[in-house]
C-alpha cells in the first residue's frame, strides 16, 4: 500500500464574493439583481408579501390553490396555449409559498428572460381565475393533499405544529393547509385573496448575466398594472412553552418504521440570537455529523437520518427534530434523541464540534451558491427579511467568529427539552406500551 | 443550435496506475467539485448479493487507513464542503463540493478510501451500516404508498440473470446475509485505480490537480483484471405484453407503463430522450393534454413519463398516471396506453417538438448551473464512454431529432409485445 499518511492542510484561501447586488425602483415596484457574468441561465422571481400568514384562519391553502390556478388561462389565453407558450421558452412557471411570502419563477437561457417575464406577469396579475376552473382546481389540490397525507410526515407535522402553536390560529395550521380546509375553499376566497395581494407590485428578482438584461424593462413587465403599497407584517407573536412535555400518538398501522417530530417554540428571524443558535442547532442536529445523527444512526443504526434544527420566519419560529426509525426501536430512538437535546442544553458545545460547524456553515455559502435558482432564493431572504446587499458576507464573518460561550448560551437559553412536544406516527399497537414505560411524558392520541 | 453542450476546457491525463483524470478549470466560484466515478453497480452482483454496490458506498464512509471512522464527513463538513455518494445499476459515484483551498483535502480522503478501506473495515462497521441501509429500504420503499414501484419494474423488464433484474437497495434477506468478508473481496476487485475516474471542476488549474492526483493516487496498485458485469445488451423477450397488479395500502389507481428502449448514450436513446419529454414532460406534455386537462382521468400533479438513463442494456421509458377520484385503475392504464400507443400514429407537431427541446435545453444548462453538475457529467462520460468531451454531443444531438424518429421509434419499441404495466389498486377498492 502506498497511502500517504499525512492530511494535507489547506491552500490559500480565496476571498469570499456573493454576486454584485444591483437594486432598482421601476414602475411602482422594486428589483433587486444579482449579476452572473458569463451565465447561460437566467431567473426571474416575483416575491409577493402574500405567504400563508396572510391567509386567514379557517383558509388555510388558499395560496396553494391559487398558485394552480394562475396557470388554467389568462385574460389573452387558455391553459392550454398557456403551457404552451411557457414550455416553448424552455421554462414552466414555478410556484413557492412559505410563511412570509409567495414566489412565481422561471428560469430560461438569458435571451428568452424578457418574454418569460412577460409571460409569468401574465398569469400573475390577469389570471382568468373562472369559477368552474379554480372549483377543479381546488378539488385536484384537495386530492393531492389526501395522496401526499397517505406518507408518513404530514400528519404528525399537523399535530405539532397545532401543539406548539394553537390550531386556533392560523400558524397553528399546516403551512399548505389540509385536505378538508382545502376542500373547503369557495372560489371566491381565492378571487378576494388574489385582488388583495397578488396585485400590489412586490418585488422581482433577478439574477444572471446582467449586461444581456435590460432591469427597467423586465421590472415594468413585472409591475405593469399594478397598484397598492406594502402592508405591515405585524410583529413577532408571543408563544408559550408547554409546561411539560407530552407525547402526542397518530396511529399509522402497519407502519414498519414510526415517524418522529420533536420540537417546541423557538425565536423569529430578526432575533439577535440567529446566528449562535443556528450554530448550536448545527452541532445538536444540522449537519450529518450532528450529535443526533452520530448517535441514533451512527452508533446505533436506528434509522437512515435524523436532523434537527431552529427554523425561523418573520413572525415566530421553532425548534424541531425529525426522523424514520424502525417500528421496535421507537421508544429508544425517542429516549435517545431527548437525552441528546438535554445533554446540549445543560452543556453546551465543544469547541470541536463548532469548529466544524461554524466551517461548515461558512463553506456553504460558496459550495451552495452557485446556480442562479440558488442566488436567487438567497436574494429573496434579502428582501424578505429587509437586510443588506453585504448580508452574506457578514454572515459569514459572523459565523466564523462564533465562539463556544456564545454559542453554548444559545444553546442553554432557545433548547427546552422539558417542554418538548414529541410527536410519534407509527403503528400505535406496537409502540404504545413502551411509549409508556419512557416516562417521557403523558400520551394524547392525536385527534383525526 | 448551439455547437456545443460543454463551452469549458476540458483536460485529461491517465495515470501509470489506469487512473483516468479529467479537469474543467472555472474560475467563476472560488469552489470546486471532485467526483469519482467507479465502473461497478448493481449490475455486477451475482444472485444472492443484491444490494452489496450500495452497502459498500456506505462502508466508504466508515473509515480507511488514515481516517478514523467518522472522519470523512467530519472532515469534509469543517472545511465547508457538501458531500454525498450514490449507487445505481450502473455505477458507484462519490463527490464533495469544497472551497477550492481545501481541493487537496479532498483528494486525500478520496485516494486513503481507494487504496486504504479494507484494512479500516471491522465487522462493527459492516452490522451498524447493514441496519442503517435496512432503515433506507423501510424509509423509502417500503412505508411509503407506492414506494415498490420500482422493485416491482425491474424484474418484470429484465429476465432472471439480467445485470438490471434486481433493485440497486437489494434484499432484506440478502443484506441480512451480507459477510465481512465478502465487501472486503469487493473493495479489491472493483475499487482501483483503473476502475475509476476523477473528475475535478473549478477553481484549480489541469496541471495543480493532475499532479495532486498522481501524488495521493499515483501508488496506488492497478488491478490485473476486472471481472465485467453480465451482457445484458440483448434483453430477450418481446414475448407479449406483461401485467401485474398489486392492491396495497395506496390512496388512488395508480399505473405505471414502461417500454425497454435503447441505451442511453445511443443516437435511440437521444430520441428516446425528446420523446419522453414530449409525452410527458410539464403541462403541455400529451399525457397532461389528453389524461390531466382533457379526459380528466388523472391527476395533474401525478402525470408523466421520463427515461432511466442505464448504459449498459436497453433502458426503460417510464409513463405514469395516478387516477382521479372515481376512475379506475384499469380505464386510467387503457388511458395512459392509448396515449403512449398515438406516438407512433399521430405525428408530433413543430410545436410539441420545439416545446421538448426547449425544456432539454433549459434541463442541460441547469444541470451545467454549478461546478458539481459539471463534474458528475464529465465522469460519467469519461466513465460509460471513454471520453469526456462527448459530453458536449448530447444536447446538440437532442435538439436534431426529428418527428419522424421519434414516430418510427415509437413503432419500433413501444409495442404491446415489449409491454410492462403494473397497476396499484387501494386496498378496499379491491
Amino acid at each position: 500500500m502506498s497511502l500517504i499518511a499525512d492530511r494535507p492542510g489547506p491552500g490559500l484561501a480565496r476571498p469570499y464574493r456573493f454576486p454584485q447586488v444591483v437594486r432598482r425602483s421601476v414602475a411602482g415596484g422594486q428589483v433587486v439583481a444579482a449579476h452572473l457574468p458569463g451565465q447561460n441561465l437566467a431567473v426571474a422571481l416575483l416575491l409577493l408579501d402574500a405567504g400563508a400568514g396572510r391567509e386567514p384562519a379557517g383558509r388555510e391553502g388558499l395560496g396553494a390553490v391559487l398558485a394552480k390556478a394562475l396557470e388554467e388561462g389568462t385574460a389573452q389565453r387558455d391553459a392550454t396555449a398557456y403551457a404552451l407558450a411557457v414550455e416553448g421558452l424552455g421554462t414552466e412557471l414555478v410556484t413557492g409559498l412559505d410563511w412570509d411570502s409567495f414566489q412565481v419563477s422561471v428560469q430560461v437561457p438569458v435571451d428568452r428572460l424578457p418574454a418569460a417575464v412577460e409571460l409569468l406577469a401574465e398569469a400573475v396579475r390577469t389570471p382568468r381565475l373562472d369559477p368552474d376552473d379554480v372549483r377543479r382546481v381546488r378539488d385536484d389540490e384537495a386530492t393531492a393533499l389526501r395522496m401526499d397525507w397517505a406518507n408518513p410526515g404530514p400528519r404528525a407535522d399537523a399535530a405539532l405544529r397545532a401543539d406548539l402553536f394553537g390550531a386556533e390560529n392560523r400558524w397553528g395550521r399546516p403551512m399548505y393547509g389540509d385536505p378538508d380546509s382545502v376542500a373547503g375553499l369557495d372560489p371566491e376566497d381565492i378571487t378576494v385573496f388574489h385582488s388583495e395581494w397578488f396585485l400590489r407590485p412586490g418585488t422581482l428578482i433577478v439574477v444572471g448575466d446582467l449586461e444581456r438584461l435590460d432591469l427597467d424593462a423586465l421590472g415594468a413587465a413585472a409591475f405593469a398594472g399594478t397598484g397598492g403599497g406594502p402592508v405591515s407584517p405585524g410583529g413577532p407573536i408571543d408563544v408559550s412553552l408547554r409546561a411539560g412535555r407530552r407525547i402526542i400518538l397518530v396511529d399509522r398501522p402497519g407502519s414498519v418504521q414510526s415517524t418522529l417530530r420533536l420540537g417546541h417554540p423557538s425565536p423569529h428571524r430578526a432575533h439577535p440570537d440567529h446566528v449562535p443558535s443556528l450554530l448550536a442547532g448545527t452541532v445538536l442536529g444540522g449537519a450529518f455529523t450532528s450529535r443526533l445523527n452520530h448517535l441514533i444512526r451512527e452508533v446505533r443504526g436506528y434509522t437512515y437520518g435524523i436532523r434537527g434544527e431552529f427554523a425561523s420566519s418573520r413572525r415566530f419560529g421553532r425548534f424541531a427534530v425529525s426522523s424514520g426509525v424502525q417500528t421496535a426501536v421507537t421508544a429508544p430512538a425517542l429516549v435517545e434523541a431527548v437525552g441528546e437535546i438535554s445533554r446540549t442544553q445543560v452543556g453546551g458545545v465543544t469547541e470541536d464540534e463548532l469548529a466544524v460547524a461554524r466551517s461548515w456553515r461558512a463553506g456553504q455559502l460558496s459550495v451552495e451558491l452557485q446556480s442562479p435558482r440558488a442566488i436567487a432564493s438567497a436574494l429573496t431572504t434579502l428582501v424578505v427579511h429587509d437586510l443588506p446587499d453585504d448580508y452574506h458576507a457578514r454572515l459569514r464573518e459572523s459565523l466564523l467568529a462564533a465562539d463556544v460561550e456564545e454559542v453554548s448560551a444559545a444553546a442553554a437559553g432557545h433548547l427546552h427539552p422539558e417542554s418538548l412536544t414529541l410527536v410519534v406516527e407509527g403503528d400505535a399497537a406496537l409502540i404504545r406500551d413502551d411509549l409508556a414505560a419512557t416516562n417521557l411524558g403523558e400520551i394524547v392520541d392525536a385527534v383525526g | 443550435m448551439p455547437d456545443s453542450g460543454y463551452p469549458w476546457p476540458i483536460e485529461t491525463t491517465r495515470l501509470d496506475n489506469g487512473l483516468r483524470v479529467v479537469v474543467s478549470e472555472d474560475r467563476a466560484a472560488p469552489a470546486v467539485a471532485v467526483n469519482l466515478w467507479y465502473d461497478v453497480g448493481s449490475r455486477h452482483e451475482p444472485d444472492g448479493q443484491t444490494g452489496f454496490a450500495h452497502l459498500f458506498e456506505h462502508l466508504m464512509f466508515e473509515g480507511s487507513v488514515n481516517v478514523a471512522k467518522t472522519e470523512h464527513m467530519k472532515l469534509v463538513q469543517g472545511a465547508g464542503g457538501s458531500l454525498n455518494a450514490t449507487t445505481n445499476p450502473d455505477r458507484t459515484n462519490y463527490f464533495e463540493t469544497v472551497p477550492a483551498e481545501h481541493l487537496e483535502l479532498a483528494l486525500w480522503l478520496e485516494a486513503d478510501r481507494m487504496g486504504g478501506l479494507v484494512p479500516a473495515l471491522t465487522q462493527e462497521t459492516l452490522d451498524n451500516q447493514r441496519d442503517v441501509v435496512k432503515n433506507e429500504r423501510r424509509q423509502r420503499y417500503e412505508n411509503v404508498p407506492y414506494g415498490d414501484a420500482w422493485l416491482r419494474l425491474l424484474p418484470l423488464l429484465y429476465p432472471p440473470g439480467h445485470p438490471y433484474h434486481h433493485a440497486t437497495i437489494g434484499s432484506m434477506a440478502d443484506l441480512n446475509a451480507a459477510a465481512l468478508t465478502t465487501f472486503q473481496d469487493f473493495h479489491r476487485t472493483y475499487y482501483a485505480p483503473n476502475n475509476a475516474v476523477l473528475t475535478v471542476v473549478g477553481d484549480a488549474t489541469a496541471s495543480e490537480v493532475f499532479a495532486l492526483a498522481d501524488k495521493y493516487f499515483g501508488a496506488l496498485p492497478a488491478r490485473e483484471s476486472i471481472p465485467a458485469a453480465p451482457d445484458g445488451r440483448h434483453v430477450p423477450g418481446g414475448g407479449g405484453p406483461v401485467a401485474e397488479t398489486v392492491t396495497a395500502a395506496v390512496p388512488a389507481p395508480r399505473v405505471f407503463v414502461a417500454h425497454r428502449t435503447h441505451a442511453f448514450g445511443t443516437p435511440g436513446y437521444d430520441v428516446l430522450t425528446v420523446l419522453a419529454t414530449v409525452l410527458g414532460s410539464g403541462r403541455g406534455s400529451r399525457l397532461y393534454q389528453r389524461l390531466a386537462d382533457g379526459e380528466r382521468i388523472a391527476q395533474p400533479d401525478l402525470v408523466g413519463s421520463y427515461g432511466v438513463d442505464l448504459a449498459h442494456a436497453p433502458a426503460p421509458l417510464i409513463a405514469t398516471a395516478t387516477a382521479r377520484p372515481g376512475v379506475s385503475g384499469e380505464r386510467l392504464a387503457a388511458g395512459v396506453t392509448e396515449v403512449v400507443d398515438e406516438l407512433a400514429t399521430v405525428p408530433v407537431t413543430a410545436v410539441e417538438l420545439d416545446r421538448a427541446k426547449a425544456l432539454l435545453s433549459t434541463g442541460w444548462w441547469r444541470q451545467m448551473s454549478t461546478v458539481d453538475g459539471r463534474a458528475d457529467t464529465l465522469g460519467r462520460y469519461a466513465t460509460q464512454f471513454g471520453d469526456p468531451a462527448v459530453a458536449a454531443e448530447r444536447l446538440p444531438a437532442w435538439l436534431a431529432v426529428t418527428a419522424d424518429q421519434i414516430a418510427e421509434l415509437a413503432a419500433e419499441m413501444l409495442r404491446p409485445e415489449n409491454r410492462v404495466t403494473l397497476t396499484y389498486l387501494p386496498e378496499e377498492s379491491a
